[in-house]
Protein backbone atom coordinates (compact mmCIF):
# COMPACT_ATOMS: atom_id res chain seq x y z
CA UNK A 1 0.00 0.00 0.00
CA UNK A 2 1.34 3.40 -0.97
CA UNK A 3 1.90 5.66 2.02
CA UNK A 4 2.01 9.42 2.39
CA UNK A 5 5.77 9.19 2.73
CA UNK A 6 5.97 7.20 -0.53
CA UNK A 7 4.01 9.94 -2.29
CA UNK A 8 6.23 12.67 -0.90
CA UNK A 9 9.42 10.80 -1.77
CA UNK A 10 8.16 10.12 -5.30
CA UNK A 11 7.27 13.76 -5.82
CA UNK A 12 10.68 14.92 -4.58
CA UNK A 13 12.37 12.52 -7.01
CA UNK A 14 10.17 13.63 -9.88
CA UNK A 15 8.45 10.24 -10.05
CA UNK A 16 4.77 9.37 -10.00
CA UNK A 17 2.82 7.66 -7.22
CA UNK A 18 -0.90 6.87 -7.07
CA UNK A 19 -1.46 10.58 -6.59
CA UNK A 20 0.44 13.72 -5.66
CA UNK A 21 1.22 14.30 -1.96
CA UNK A 22 -1.44 16.33 -0.17
CA UNK A 23 -0.62 18.28 2.98
CA UNK A 24 -3.66 19.44 4.94
CA UNK A 25 -2.62 21.41 7.98
CA UNK A 26 -5.27 20.76 10.61
CA UNK A 27 -4.16 21.83 14.09
CA UNK A 28 -6.93 23.24 16.29
CA UNK A 29 -9.42 20.84 14.69
CA UNK A 30 -7.92 18.04 16.78
CA UNK A 31 -9.37 19.56 19.97
CA UNK A 32 -12.89 19.57 18.55
CA UNK A 33 -12.41 15.98 17.44
CA UNK A 34 -11.46 14.98 20.98
CA UNK A 35 -14.22 17.13 22.49
CA UNK A 36 -11.88 19.18 24.68
CA UNK A 37 -11.03 22.87 24.92
CA UNK A 38 -8.02 24.15 23.02
CA UNK A 39 -6.28 24.93 26.30
CA UNK A 40 -6.75 21.37 27.59
CA UNK A 41 -5.83 19.95 24.20
CA UNK A 42 -2.51 21.77 23.97
CA UNK A 43 -1.66 20.99 27.60
CA UNK A 44 -1.00 17.32 26.74
CA UNK A 45 1.23 15.91 24.04
CA UNK A 46 -0.85 12.73 24.04
CA UNK A 47 -3.95 14.77 23.10
CA UNK A 48 -2.22 16.57 20.25
CA UNK A 49 -0.82 13.32 18.87
CA UNK A 50 -4.21 11.63 19.16
CA UNK A 51 -5.86 14.64 17.45
CA UNK A 52 -3.39 14.44 14.58
CA UNK A 53 -3.89 10.71 14.14
CA UNK A 54 -7.66 11.08 14.15
CA UNK A 55 -7.41 13.87 11.55
CA UNK A 56 -5.32 11.59 9.38
CA UNK A 57 -7.82 8.72 9.64
CA UNK A 58 -10.78 11.01 9.10
CA UNK A 59 -9.57 12.88 6.03
CA UNK A 60 -6.89 10.68 4.48
CA UNK A 61 -4.35 13.38 3.66
CA UNK A 62 -0.64 12.63 3.95
CA UNK A 63 0.97 14.60 6.78
CA UNK A 64 0.77 15.02 10.55
CA UNK A 65 1.99 17.91 12.68
CA UNK A 66 4.04 18.15 15.84
CA UNK A 67 3.25 21.88 16.04
CA UNK A 68 1.07 22.89 18.98
CA UNK A 69 0.94 26.65 18.31
CA UNK A 70 3.53 29.12 17.11
CA UNK A 71 3.88 30.76 20.54
CA UNK A 72 5.48 27.51 21.78
CA UNK A 73 8.82 28.84 20.57
CA UNK A 74 8.36 31.97 22.68
CA UNK A 75 7.61 29.72 25.68
CA UNK A 76 10.91 27.92 25.13
CA UNK A 77 12.58 31.32 25.35
CA UNK A 78 10.81 32.46 28.51
CA UNK A 79 7.26 33.54 27.59
CA UNK A 80 5.01 32.92 30.59
CA UNK A 81 1.62 33.97 29.31
CA UNK A 82 -0.33 32.53 26.41
CA UNK A 83 -3.79 33.82 25.54
CA UNK A 84 -6.25 31.03 24.71
CA UNK A 85 -9.40 31.41 22.71
CA UNK A 86 -12.25 28.99 22.03
CA UNK A 87 -12.28 30.01 18.38
CA UNK A 88 -8.68 29.89 17.18
CA UNK A 89 -5.02 29.37 17.90
CA UNK A 90 -3.38 30.52 21.14
CA UNK A 91 -1.42 33.76 21.06
CA UNK A 92 1.60 35.13 22.90
CA UNK A 93 0.04 37.42 25.52
CA UNK A 94 3.17 38.81 27.12
CA UNK A 95 6.36 39.30 25.18
CA UNK A 96 9.71 38.09 26.49
CA UNK A 97 11.43 41.28 25.33
CA UNK A 98 9.83 44.53 26.47
CA UNK A 99 12.83 46.80 25.98
CA UNK A 100 16.10 46.50 24.11
CA UNK A 101 17.82 45.96 27.47
CA UNK A 102 15.97 42.63 27.79
CA UNK A 103 17.93 41.29 24.82
CA UNK A 104 21.08 40.97 26.92
CA UNK A 105 19.07 38.97 29.48
CA UNK A 106 17.52 36.61 26.92
CA UNK A 107 18.70 33.07 27.56
CA UNK A 108 18.76 30.34 24.94
CA UNK A 109 17.99 26.99 26.59
CA UNK A 110 21.04 24.78 26.89
CA UNK A 111 19.06 21.69 25.94
CA UNK A 112 15.69 21.98 24.24
CA UNK A 113 14.47 18.34 24.56
CA UNK A 114 14.76 18.56 28.35
CA UNK A 115 13.14 22.00 28.60
CA UNK A 116 9.77 21.89 30.43
CA UNK A 117 8.08 23.79 27.58
CA UNK A 118 9.17 21.03 25.17
CA UNK A 119 8.09 18.06 27.31
CA UNK A 120 4.62 17.70 25.79
CA UNK A 121 5.95 18.33 22.26
CA UNK A 122 8.45 15.53 22.87
CA UNK A 123 5.65 13.17 23.97
CA UNK A 124 3.61 14.10 20.90
CA UNK A 125 6.55 13.46 18.59
CA UNK A 126 7.24 10.10 20.23
CA UNK A 127 3.66 8.92 19.71
CA UNK A 128 3.55 10.15 16.12
CA UNK A 129 6.88 8.47 15.41
CA UNK A 130 5.65 5.19 16.88
CA UNK A 131 2.31 5.28 15.11
CA UNK A 132 3.06 6.72 11.67
CA UNK A 133 6.82 7.28 11.52
CA UNK A 134 8.16 6.41 8.07
CA UNK A 135 4.60 6.15 6.73
CA UNK A 136 3.37 9.72 6.99
CA UNK A 137 5.61 12.80 6.96
CA UNK A 138 5.81 14.29 10.46
CA UNK A 139 5.98 18.07 10.15
CA UNK A 140 7.61 20.53 12.48
CA UNK A 141 7.38 24.32 12.38
CA UNK A 142 10.63 26.21 12.91
CA UNK A 143 10.76 29.98 12.84
CA UNK A 144 13.82 31.42 11.13
CA UNK A 145 16.45 33.53 12.87
CA UNK A 146 15.29 36.67 11.12
CA UNK A 147 11.63 36.20 12.07
CA UNK A 148 11.84 34.74 15.58
CA UNK A 149 12.35 38.17 17.25
CA UNK A 150 8.81 39.11 16.16
CA UNK A 151 7.51 36.37 18.47
CA UNK A 152 9.66 37.61 21.33
CA UNK A 153 9.01 41.34 21.12
CA UNK A 154 6.12 41.80 18.68
CA UNK A 155 6.28 42.69 15.02
CA UNK A 156 6.15 46.42 15.72
CA UNK A 157 9.13 46.57 18.06
CA UNK A 158 11.12 44.16 15.88
CA UNK A 159 10.55 46.31 12.78
CA UNK A 160 11.62 49.34 14.75
CA UNK A 161 14.80 47.67 15.98
CA UNK A 162 15.60 46.17 12.61
CA UNK A 163 15.14 49.31 10.54
CA UNK A 164 15.85 52.16 12.92
CA UNK A 165 17.34 50.75 16.11
CA UNK A 166 20.90 50.44 17.37
CA UNK A 167 22.84 47.70 15.54
CA UNK A 168 24.34 46.20 18.71
CA UNK A 169 21.17 44.85 20.33
CA UNK A 170 19.80 43.88 16.92
CA UNK A 171 22.84 41.73 16.10
CA UNK A 172 22.91 40.23 19.58
CA UNK A 173 19.26 39.23 19.28
CA UNK A 174 19.80 37.70 15.83
CA UNK A 175 22.80 35.78 17.11
CA UNK A 176 20.77 34.36 20.01
CA UNK A 177 17.84 33.51 17.74
CA UNK A 178 20.19 31.69 15.39
CA UNK A 179 21.63 29.69 18.28
CA UNK A 180 18.09 28.78 19.31
CA UNK A 181 17.13 27.91 15.74
CA UNK A 182 19.99 25.44 15.40
CA UNK A 183 19.13 23.74 18.69
CA UNK A 184 15.43 23.65 17.88
CA UNK A 185 15.98 21.98 14.51
CA UNK A 186 18.18 19.37 16.20
CA UNK A 187 15.50 18.75 18.85
CA UNK A 188 12.74 18.19 16.31
CA UNK A 189 14.90 15.98 14.10
CA UNK A 190 15.94 13.95 17.11
CA UNK A 191 12.26 13.63 18.06
CA UNK A 192 11.37 12.20 14.66
CA UNK A 193 10.24 15.13 12.52
CA UNK A 194 10.95 14.59 8.81
CA UNK A 195 9.62 17.80 7.26
CA UNK A 196 10.79 21.07 8.77
CA UNK A 197 8.80 24.09 7.72
CA UNK A 198 11.30 26.95 7.81
CA UNK A 199 8.99 29.89 8.45
CA UNK A 200 10.43 33.21 7.40
CA UNK A 201 8.11 36.11 6.56
CA UNK A 202 11.19 38.34 6.75
CA UNK A 203 12.52 36.33 3.83
CA UNK A 204 9.78 37.65 1.55
CA UNK A 205 9.89 40.81 -0.53
CA UNK A 206 6.33 41.41 0.69
CA UNK A 207 7.80 42.15 4.10
CA UNK A 208 11.15 43.78 3.35
CA UNK A 209 12.48 45.58 0.26
CA UNK A 210 14.35 43.33 -2.17
CA UNK A 211 17.58 45.23 -1.59
CA UNK A 212 17.23 44.62 2.13
CA UNK A 213 16.38 40.96 1.52
CA UNK A 214 19.61 40.49 -0.43
CA UNK A 215 21.76 42.39 2.04
CA UNK A 216 20.32 41.21 5.35
CA UNK A 217 17.70 38.43 5.10
CA UNK A 218 19.47 36.17 2.64
CA UNK A 219 22.77 35.97 4.57
CA UNK A 220 20.82 34.90 7.68
CA UNK A 221 18.88 32.31 5.65
CA UNK A 222 22.18 30.95 4.33
CA UNK A 223 23.63 30.86 7.82
CA UNK A 224 20.55 29.06 9.19
CA UNK A 225 20.48 26.40 6.50
CA UNK A 226 24.25 25.88 6.42
CA UNK A 227 24.16 25.27 10.17
CA UNK A 228 21.47 22.58 10.06
CA UNK A 229 21.64 21.23 6.50
CA UNK A 230 18.90 21.53 3.89
CA UNK A 231 17.54 18.00 4.43
CA UNK A 232 13.79 18.08 4.98
CA UNK A 233 13.69 21.90 5.04
CA UNK A 234 10.80 23.65 3.32
CA UNK A 235 11.02 27.36 2.58
CA UNK A 236 7.87 29.16 3.67
CA UNK A 237 7.13 32.84 4.26
CA UNK A 238 4.00 32.64 6.38
CA UNK A 239 1.57 33.22 3.50
CA UNK A 240 3.63 36.14 2.18
CA UNK A 241 4.73 35.73 -1.44
CA UNK A 242 8.07 34.17 -2.27
CA UNK A 243 8.31 33.97 -6.05
CA UNK A 244 10.66 36.95 -6.23
CA UNK A 245 13.16 35.38 -3.82
CA UNK A 246 12.87 31.72 -4.89
CA UNK A 247 15.89 31.57 -7.17
CA UNK A 248 18.20 33.27 -4.68
CA UNK A 249 17.07 31.00 -1.84
CA UNK A 250 17.43 27.79 -3.85
CA UNK A 251 20.81 28.75 -5.31
CA UNK A 252 22.32 29.96 -2.07
CA UNK A 253 20.94 27.34 0.35
CA UNK A 254 20.15 24.19 -1.59
CA UNK A 255 16.68 24.03 -0.01
CA UNK A 256 14.73 21.47 -2.01
CA UNK A 257 11.11 22.45 -1.35
CA UNK A 258 9.25 25.76 -1.44
CA UNK A 259 5.78 26.32 0.03
CA UNK A 260 4.30 29.13 -2.04
CA UNK A 261 1.79 31.72 -0.96
CA UNK A 262 -1.74 31.51 -2.37
CA UNK A 263 -1.01 35.04 -3.58
CA UNK A 264 1.98 33.88 -5.63
CA UNK A 265 1.51 33.17 -9.32
CA UNK A 266 1.81 29.38 -9.18
CA UNK A 267 2.83 29.02 -12.83
CA UNK A 268 5.71 31.43 -12.27
CA UNK A 269 6.73 29.71 -9.04
CA UNK A 270 6.68 26.28 -10.67
CA UNK A 271 8.80 27.53 -13.56
CA UNK A 272 11.31 29.18 -11.23
CA UNK A 273 11.70 26.08 -9.08
CA UNK A 274 11.66 23.75 -12.08
CA UNK A 275 13.60 20.55 -11.52
CA UNK A 276 15.55 22.07 -8.66
CA UNK A 277 12.99 21.10 -6.07
CA UNK A 278 9.45 20.40 -4.95
CA UNK A 279 6.84 23.08 -5.66
CA UNK A 280 4.11 23.26 -3.03
CA UNK A 281 0.98 24.92 -4.45
CA UNK A 282 -1.18 26.32 -1.68
CA UNK A 283 -4.90 26.99 -1.61
CA UNK A 284 -6.25 30.21 -0.07
CA UNK A 285 -7.84 28.53 2.92
CA UNK A 286 -9.37 31.73 4.29
CA UNK A 287 -11.73 31.56 1.31
CA UNK A 288 -12.73 28.05 2.34
CA UNK A 289 -14.92 29.55 5.07
CA UNK A 290 -17.40 30.73 2.46
CA UNK A 291 -16.69 29.04 -0.88
CA UNK A 292 -19.30 26.59 -2.16
CA UNK A 293 -18.40 22.98 -2.91
CA UNK A 294 -18.28 23.85 -6.59
CA UNK A 295 -16.00 26.84 -6.02
CA UNK A 296 -13.67 24.72 -3.90
CA UNK A 297 -13.46 22.01 -6.56
CA UNK A 298 -12.78 24.58 -9.28
CA UNK A 299 -9.98 26.18 -7.30
CA UNK A 300 -8.34 22.85 -6.44
CA UNK A 301 -8.53 21.85 -10.10
CA UNK A 302 -7.03 25.17 -11.18
CA UNK A 303 -4.10 24.75 -8.80
CA UNK A 304 -3.44 21.15 -9.86
CA UNK A 305 -3.79 21.94 -13.57
CA UNK A 306 -1.05 24.53 -13.19
CA UNK A 307 1.16 22.66 -10.74
CA UNK A 308 1.10 19.00 -11.77
CA UNK A 309 2.57 19.08 -15.30
CA UNK A 310 6.25 18.17 -15.05
CA UNK A 311 5.80 16.52 -11.64
CA UNK A 312 7.61 17.50 -8.43
CA UNK A 313 4.40 18.99 -7.06
CA UNK A 314 2.60 18.93 -3.72
CA UNK A 315 -0.83 20.36 -2.93
CA UNK A 316 -1.06 22.09 0.42
CA UNK A 317 -3.03 24.37 2.69
CA UNK A 318 -2.08 27.13 5.10
CA UNK A 319 -2.87 26.57 8.76
CA UNK A 320 -6.53 25.71 8.27
CA UNK A 321 -8.75 28.01 10.37
CA UNK A 322 -11.06 26.28 12.81
CA UNK A 323 -14.14 27.88 11.30
CA UNK A 324 -13.81 26.09 7.94
CA UNK A 325 -16.81 23.75 7.73
CA UNK A 326 -15.96 20.05 7.78
CA UNK A 327 -17.85 19.61 4.50
CA UNK A 328 -15.53 22.15 2.88
CA UNK A 329 -12.42 20.34 4.11
CA UNK A 330 -13.82 17.14 2.64
CA UNK A 331 -14.75 18.82 -0.64
CA UNK A 332 -11.23 20.24 -0.96
CA UNK A 333 -9.56 16.91 -0.23
CA UNK A 334 -11.89 14.88 -2.45
CA UNK A 335 -11.09 17.22 -5.31
CA UNK A 336 -7.36 17.01 -4.56
CA UNK A 337 -7.49 13.18 -4.47
CA UNK A 338 -9.47 13.10 -7.71
CA UNK A 339 -7.60 15.69 -9.77
CA UNK A 340 -4.27 14.79 -8.17
CA UNK A 341 -4.46 11.18 -9.28
CA UNK A 342 -1.38 9.98 -11.19
CA UNK A 343 -1.75 6.25 -11.58
CA UNK A 344 1.86 5.49 -10.73
CA UNK A 345 2.99 2.82 -8.29
CA UNK A 346 5.00 5.07 -6.04
CA UNK A 347 8.54 5.13 -4.83
CA UNK B 1 13.17 73.57 -4.79
CA UNK B 2 10.03 71.88 -3.47
CA UNK B 3 10.12 69.36 -6.31
CA UNK B 4 13.67 68.32 -5.29
CA UNK B 5 12.62 68.01 -1.64
CA UNK B 6 9.62 65.88 -2.58
CA UNK B 7 11.79 63.59 -4.74
CA UNK B 8 14.45 63.20 -2.02
CA UNK B 9 11.85 62.61 0.69
CA UNK B 10 10.02 59.99 -1.41
CA UNK B 11 13.29 58.19 -2.07
CA UNK B 12 14.18 58.12 1.63
CA UNK B 13 10.72 56.81 2.53
CA UNK B 14 10.85 54.07 -0.11
CA UNK B 15 14.33 53.16 1.18
CA UNK B 16 12.85 52.86 4.71
CA UNK B 17 15.45 55.40 5.88
CA UNK B 18 13.75 57.29 8.68
CA UNK B 19 16.74 59.41 9.69
CA UNK B 20 17.38 60.63 6.15
CA UNK B 21 13.68 61.45 5.63
CA UNK B 22 13.55 63.45 8.85
CA UNK B 23 16.77 65.24 7.96
CA UNK B 24 15.37 66.22 4.54
CA UNK B 25 12.30 67.71 6.22
CA UNK B 26 14.37 69.63 8.81
CA UNK B 27 16.75 70.96 6.16
CA UNK B 28 13.79 72.05 4.04
CA UNK B 29 12.30 73.91 6.99
CA UNK B 30 15.61 75.70 7.55
CA UNK B 31 15.59 76.68 3.87
CA UNK B 32 12.25 78.41 4.39
CA UNK B 33 9.65 75.83 3.37
CA UNK B 34 6.63 76.30 5.63
CA UNK B 35 5.56 73.55 8.03
CA UNK B 36 2.17 73.50 6.28
CA UNK B 37 3.81 72.87 2.90
CA UNK B 38 6.01 70.17 4.38
CA UNK B 39 2.98 68.25 5.65
CA UNK B 40 0.53 68.92 2.82
CA UNK B 41 2.88 69.05 -0.16
CA UNK B 42 5.57 66.56 0.89
CA UNK B 43 4.34 64.06 3.49
CA UNK B 44 0.78 63.49 2.27
CA UNK B 45 1.70 63.24 -1.43
CA UNK B 46 4.37 60.68 -0.48
CA UNK B 47 1.68 58.54 1.13
CA UNK B 48 -0.55 58.98 -1.92
CA UNK B 49 2.39 58.01 -4.13
CA UNK B 50 2.65 54.78 -2.19
CA UNK B 51 -1.07 54.09 -2.61
CA UNK B 52 -0.66 54.68 -6.34
CA UNK B 53 2.39 52.42 -6.43
CA UNK B 54 0.27 49.71 -4.82
CA UNK B 55 -2.54 50.08 -7.31
CA UNK B 56 -0.02 50.11 -10.15
CA UNK B 57 1.25 46.70 -8.96
CA UNK B 58 4.65 48.02 -7.96
CA UNK B 59 6.26 46.11 -5.19
CA UNK B 60 5.63 47.94 -1.94
CA UNK B 61 6.30 45.95 1.19
CA UNK B 62 5.40 45.93 4.83
CA UNK B 63 8.64 47.59 5.92
CA UNK B 64 8.02 50.50 3.57
CA UNK B 65 4.48 50.86 4.89
CA UNK B 66 5.73 50.77 8.45
CA UNK B 67 8.45 53.34 7.92
CA UNK B 68 6.18 55.61 5.85
CA UNK B 69 3.61 55.60 8.62
CA UNK B 70 6.24 56.22 11.27
CA UNK B 71 7.98 58.98 9.35
CA UNK B 72 4.70 60.67 8.40
CA UNK B 73 3.56 60.57 12.03
CA UNK B 74 6.88 61.95 13.29
CA UNK B 75 7.04 64.77 10.75
CA UNK B 76 3.41 65.74 11.34
CA UNK B 77 3.88 65.76 15.12
CA UNK B 78 6.96 67.98 14.71
CA UNK B 79 5.38 70.38 12.22
CA UNK B 80 1.82 70.90 13.53
CA UNK B 81 2.87 73.01 16.55
CA UNK B 82 4.64 75.30 14.07
CA UNK B 83 1.57 75.86 11.85
CA UNK B 84 0.37 79.46 11.63
CA UNK B 85 -3.05 78.32 12.73
CA UNK B 86 -4.23 75.01 14.09
CA UNK B 87 -5.19 72.66 11.24
CA UNK B 88 -8.80 71.67 10.80
CA UNK B 89 -9.46 68.24 12.29
CA UNK B 90 -10.51 65.88 9.48
CA UNK B 91 -12.47 63.71 11.88
CA UNK B 92 -12.21 61.60 15.00
CA UNK B 93 -11.52 57.88 15.14
CA UNK B 94 -11.06 55.30 17.88
CA UNK B 95 -8.83 52.36 17.02
CA UNK B 96 -7.84 49.10 18.67
CA UNK B 97 -7.17 45.46 17.96
CA UNK B 98 -10.11 43.08 17.96
CA UNK B 99 -11.06 41.19 21.09
CA UNK B 100 -8.52 38.40 21.62
CA UNK B 101 -5.95 39.91 19.26
CA UNK B 102 -2.57 41.06 20.57
CA UNK B 103 -0.98 42.15 17.29
CA UNK B 104 -0.19 45.86 17.23
CA UNK B 105 1.73 46.49 14.02
CA UNK B 106 -1.22 47.20 11.72
CA UNK B 107 -2.86 49.49 14.24
CA UNK B 108 0.35 51.43 14.78
CA UNK B 109 0.80 51.96 11.05
CA UNK B 110 -2.77 53.11 10.54
CA UNK B 111 -2.48 55.56 13.44
CA UNK B 112 0.60 57.13 11.84
CA UNK B 113 -1.14 57.54 8.50
CA UNK B 114 -4.31 58.95 10.05
CA UNK B 115 -2.52 61.54 12.14
CA UNK B 116 -0.68 62.76 9.06
CA UNK B 117 -4.11 63.28 7.48
CA UNK B 118 -5.19 65.44 10.43
CA UNK B 119 -7.47 62.76 11.85
CA UNK B 120 -7.70 62.77 15.65
CA UNK B 121 -7.03 59.20 16.76
CA UNK B 122 -7.65 57.61 20.15
CA UNK B 123 -5.68 54.41 20.57
CA UNK B 124 -7.58 51.90 22.70
CA UNK B 125 -4.75 49.37 22.69
CA UNK B 126 -5.03 45.62 22.20
CA UNK B 127 -7.66 42.97 22.95
CA UNK B 128 -10.45 45.59 23.06
CA UNK B 129 -13.96 44.53 24.08
CA UNK B 130 -16.81 45.53 21.77
CA UNK B 131 -18.54 47.51 24.53
CA UNK B 132 -15.39 49.58 25.06
CA UNK B 133 -15.08 50.38 21.35
CA UNK B 134 -18.61 51.83 21.40
CA UNK B 135 -18.28 53.65 24.73
CA UNK B 136 -14.98 55.25 23.75
CA UNK B 137 -16.32 56.25 20.34
CA UNK B 138 -19.16 58.08 22.06
CA UNK B 139 -16.87 59.60 24.67
CA UNK B 140 -14.53 60.98 21.99
CA UNK B 141 -17.27 61.89 19.52
CA UNK B 142 -15.58 59.55 17.03
CA UNK B 143 -17.34 58.86 13.74
CA UNK B 144 -15.39 55.72 12.94
CA UNK B 145 -14.42 52.68 15.00
CA UNK B 146 -11.33 51.09 13.45
CA UNK B 147 -10.69 47.45 14.30
CA UNK B 148 -7.45 45.66 13.45
CA UNK B 149 -7.25 41.84 13.44
CA UNK B 150 -4.40 39.63 12.34
CA UNK B 151 -6.08 36.29 12.81
CA UNK B 152 -9.21 34.92 11.20
CA UNK B 153 -10.87 34.02 14.48
CA UNK B 154 -10.36 37.49 15.94
CA UNK B 155 -11.50 39.09 12.69
CA UNK B 156 -14.68 37.03 12.56
CA UNK B 157 -15.31 36.18 16.23
CA UNK B 158 -18.69 36.86 17.80
CA UNK B 159 -17.09 39.12 20.42
CA UNK B 160 -15.20 41.26 17.88
CA UNK B 161 -16.47 43.37 15.00
CA UNK B 162 -19.77 41.47 14.80
CA UNK B 163 -20.58 42.49 18.36
CA UNK B 164 -19.60 46.11 17.72
CA UNK B 165 -22.07 46.10 14.83
CA UNK B 166 -24.76 44.58 17.07
CA UNK B 167 -24.21 47.20 19.75
CA UNK B 168 -24.32 50.08 17.26
CA UNK B 169 -27.55 48.67 15.86
CA UNK B 170 -29.18 48.15 19.26
CA UNK B 171 -28.30 51.68 20.31
CA UNK B 172 -29.40 53.33 17.07
CA UNK B 173 -25.88 54.57 16.33
CA UNK B 174 -25.32 53.08 12.89
CA UNK B 175 -25.83 56.36 11.02
CA UNK B 176 -23.52 58.22 13.34
CA UNK B 177 -20.64 55.75 13.75
CA UNK B 178 -19.13 53.62 11.00
CA UNK B 179 -16.86 50.59 11.33
CA UNK B 180 -13.65 50.05 9.39
CA UNK B 181 -11.58 46.87 9.61
CA UNK B 182 -8.15 45.79 8.45
CA UNK B 183 -5.63 43.00 8.86
CA UNK B 184 -4.32 39.93 7.08
CA UNK B 185 -7.54 37.86 6.92
CA UNK B 186 -9.30 40.62 5.01
CA UNK B 187 -6.56 40.57 2.38
CA UNK B 188 -7.23 36.90 1.71
CA UNK B 189 -11.01 37.26 1.47
CA UNK B 190 -12.47 40.24 -0.39
CA UNK B 191 -15.96 40.06 1.07
CA UNK B 192 -14.97 39.28 4.63
CA UNK B 193 -15.48 42.85 5.90
CA UNK B 194 -19.14 42.61 4.97
CA UNK B 195 -19.51 39.20 6.60
CA UNK B 196 -18.32 40.63 9.93
CA UNK B 197 -20.53 43.71 9.66
CA UNK B 198 -17.99 46.42 8.83
CA UNK B 199 -18.71 49.37 6.54
CA UNK B 200 -15.27 49.52 4.96
CA UNK B 201 -11.85 47.91 4.90
CA UNK B 202 -8.41 48.60 3.50
CA UNK B 203 -5.69 46.17 2.41
CA UNK B 204 -2.84 48.10 4.03
CA UNK B 205 -2.17 51.00 6.36
CA UNK B 206 -1.39 53.60 3.72
CA UNK B 207 -4.59 52.83 1.81
CA UNK B 208 -6.43 52.79 5.15
CA UNK B 209 -5.49 56.44 5.71
CA UNK B 210 -7.05 57.43 2.40
CA UNK B 211 -10.10 55.16 2.80
CA UNK B 212 -10.65 56.51 6.32
CA UNK B 213 -10.56 60.10 5.11
CA UNK B 214 -13.25 59.19 2.56
CA UNK B 215 -15.35 57.37 5.16
CA UNK B 216 -15.15 60.36 7.51
CA UNK B 217 -16.32 62.61 4.70
CA UNK B 218 -19.24 60.28 4.11
CA UNK B 219 -20.30 60.30 7.78
CA UNK B 220 -20.16 64.09 7.82
CA UNK B 221 -22.75 64.34 5.03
Amino acid sequence: MITGMDRLTAAIRGEEADRIPIFCNLLDQGAAELGVSLQDYYARGESVAEGQLRMLRKYGHDNVWSLFYVGKEAELLGCQRILYSAEGPPNVEDFVIHSWDDIARLEVPADIPSHPAFTEVGKCLQILKNEVGGKNPICAYITSTMTLPALLMGMEKWMELLFAGPPGPCEELLRKCHEFFVKEVAAYRQGGADVLIYSNPFGSADTVPMKYFLQRSLPWIEKDIQAVGAGGMVYYCGMARLNSVLSAVIERTGIGACYLSPLDDLAVGKRLIGDRGLTCGVINDIQLISWTRQEIRQEVKRILDVGMPGGRFLFGTGVMPLMIPEASIRAMLEAAFEYGSQGGKGA
Amino acid sequence: MLARIIADYNEAVFDTDRERALQIVRDAERQGISPEDLVFKVVLPAMDAMVNALSDQFSVNLAQHFMTAQISDAVTAEMIPKFHQAPEVAGRVVIGTAYGDMHTLGKRMVIGCLRARMVEVTDLGVNVAAERFVEEALAHDARVIAISALMLHTATGELGCRKVRRLLHERGLEDRIKIMVGGAPFRFHDGLYRIVGADAWAPDAISAGKAMAELLQEVKK
